[in-house]
């Protein structure tokens, strides 16, 4: 299969959160994506998306803000990107909850924090680039059959 | 996002349907927390849920705060085993009992 590459360009609001995973979904199912795979990819695109919207538009102000998802299918994975020009934010630098910090009683746990990390293990690589002002956060799945 | 709520021998149960990521999370709270208010035990069918992002899980962490302060206990049924990647990942998973089936939740009250 030659790359094929599409890109959609988001408002950058809640209520694109829905319609991004059904495409994840769909397109996870023509690539044969394993069902844990692509629910992987659904949830990591979904938790940066949040992110992108609440913290890099939202809190900043940007009322008119729109993202790019750019989805590439190679012959043995499936990379997606979210193009956004928000506040920059590298999640790759921020300080993910230890081990310790996950086994903090529930009651006594402070509250985020937790959508970078699930974002960054949810799929086989998580990369971020800021090029043109523009965060660039990266999401690659490998079609792994040994998955089924 | 689908919301029910009934009590059975007193044990509020609550029914989910649909997705809860950071869009439908705030309405989920605020439903299920104003319903657990008179209640000590509470049962969340997540059967229909068919996925939770971290704000889905901040709202069972709250539900669980509010139960816990009264020293009840909060029962999660019908989790999907994606969502309970989610929850291992997060150690989420230690402080839920998670029950197959409603009826199998009611018995163990």
């Amino acid at each position: 299969m030659a790359t094929q590459t599409q890109t959609i360009t988001y408002e950058a609001s809640l209520d694109v959160l829905e319609p991004i995973r059904k495409l994840l979904t769909q397109i996870g199912q023509e690539v044969e994506l394993s069902k844990k795979k692509t629910y992987g990819l659904c949830l990591a695109v979904d938790e940066i998306a949040t992110n992108v919207i609440r913290h890099g538009y939202e809190e900043a102000g940007i009322t008119d803000g729109v993202f790019d998802l750019i989805i590439k299918k190679n012959d043995n994975q499936l990379v997606v990107t979210i193009v956004d020009a928000g506040t920059p934010f590298n999640p790759l630098e921020h300080n993910l909850p230890t081990e310790q910090d996950l086994s903090i009683p529930l009651e006594e746990r402070p509250i985020g924090g937790l959508g970078v990390m699930i974002a960054r293990q949810s799929v086989d690589e998580f990369k971020y680039e800021f090029s043109n002002n523009k965060n660039r956060n990266i999401f690659i799945v490998r079609y792994d059959q040994t998955d089924y | 996002m689908q919301i029910d709520i009934n009590t059975e021998n007193s044990i509020l149960i609550i029914t989910l349907k649909g997705s809860i990521d950071s869009k439908t999370a705030s309405e989920v709270q605020q439903k299920v927390l104003e319903a657990s208010v008179e209640s000590d035990n509470v049962i969340i069918d997540l059967t229909k849920v068919d996925f939770v992002s971290s704000a889905g899980l901040r709202v069972l962490l709250m539900v669980y705060r509010q139960i816990k302060s009264k020293n009840g206990k909060v029962i999660l049924v019908g989790v999907s085993e994606e969502i309970t990647e989610v929850m291992e990942m997060t150690g989420f998973i230690n402080f839920f009992e998670i029950i197959d089936t409603v009826t199998n939740a009611l018995s163990s009250f």
